[in-house]
């Protein structure tokens, strides 16, 4: 099947009887990336394959309310953004732990992670990324690996841009005095 | 004070490679157990949707009646009443005891866990009617 681009997509979702062949296209077109997005918010495997089933079966049930108000790209990392903060606080809540603790948890299985092949530089990194709040995580994570534009996340996280350029200033302050710290 | 450590060049290309991986076959097999999820999902039991009118409604009933169930006791025992107790006011006092030792305590606990349940859908709720209108997700991460 040739890959259909977000135009077709909707086009598609409005066609009765076609929904559920745009709903695997989009399935198809995105899965990796919103993976990599949840999981740079979440660092664990499993919680992330949660969250990305949750992300989906949210865009599933919204489709025939969508819009089009913003891009289709935009509206994904959106409710996948969004997901997976949700899933974060629902974590600290049943842990009945400050964030501190889950931060740590969360670094401590970093290190055991089968699914974490990075050098001892890039792990340090990730536990320095760990401990950034979540808004300067998020933002960090967006502008850092996936190089996306302040204008796109300005989109996405419904922010303006000089807010976003202001927290990802301070990421990376914040980053570079954690990893010169030992 | 911690002792400094060279601080690795953040705009160095290696460490903003992928340190992530996923198990063999992860993506390829992703959309069938999407699919599988949704259909499971689809043929259980809808959840009972909360809307924000009918919250107040709840609340202002459950207040009422427990007004009502703390004061009638109270009221009952502090003022002046010669009357002795009829057969009927005796039996209710009973059955109202019993409630509060038993079944209300149960019923308060039931209804608790419930309202927790009920909280969370509706926070959960909010948060993807929130996410889903544009509105500024910001908000969301404070």
């Amino acid at each position: 099947m040739p890959e259909w681009n977000d135009d077709q997509i909707l086009e598609a979702i409005r066609t009765p009887g076609n929904e559920e062949a745009a709903f695997n296209q989009l399935v198809a077109n995105y899965q990796e990336r919103l993976y990599w997005h949840i999981r740079k918010i979440l660092v664990d495997h499993d919680d992330t394959d949660d969250v990305l089933q949750n992300t989906f079966i949210k865009v599933w049930r919204s489709l025939p309310d969508f819009r089009g108000d913003s891009e289709l790209y935009t509206w994904l990392y959106r409710i996948a953004t969004n997901e997976a903060l949700t899933f974060l606080k629902k974590k600290k809540k049943q842990a009945f732990a400050p964030w501190v603790e889950v931060e740590h948890k969360m670094s401590e299985s970093l290190e055991s992670d089968p699914w974490f092949n990075g050098d001892e530089i890039q792990l340090r990194l990730q536990q320095a990324i760990i401990k950034l709040p979540e808004k300067q995580r998020i933002v960090f994570n967006m502008r850092y690996f996936d190089n996306i534009k302040y204008e796109e996340m300005a989109s996405i996280l419904n922010t303006s841009v000089g807010a976003l350029k202001a927290s990802y200033h301070h990421a990376v302050k914040k980053i570079e005095e954690m990893l010169g710290d030992d | 004070m911690g002792n400094k450590r060279k601080i690795p060049d953040l705009q160095h290309e290696s460490l903003k490679k992928q340190p992530f991986s996923v198990p063999d076959g992860y993506f390829e097999s992703f959309s069938d157990r999407l699919h599988a999820r949704i259909r499971e999902e689809e043929q259980t039991t809808p959840v009972r949707r909360i809307t924000i009118f009918t919250r107040p409604w709840v609340a202002m009933a459950a207040a009422i009646l427990s007004i009502a169930l703390i004061s009638y006791p109270i009221l009952r025992f502090a003022l002046p009443d010669n009357r002795p107790s009829s057969p009927s006011d005796v039996a209710w006092m009973d059955e109202f005891y019993l409630m509060e030792d038993d079944f209300y305590l149960v019923e308060y606990l039931e209804s608790e866990e419930e309202e927790m349940n009920d909280q969370e859908a509706f926070a959960s709720q909010a948060m993807d009617y929130l996410a889903i209108n544009d509105v500024e997700m910001i908000l969301l991460l404070e």
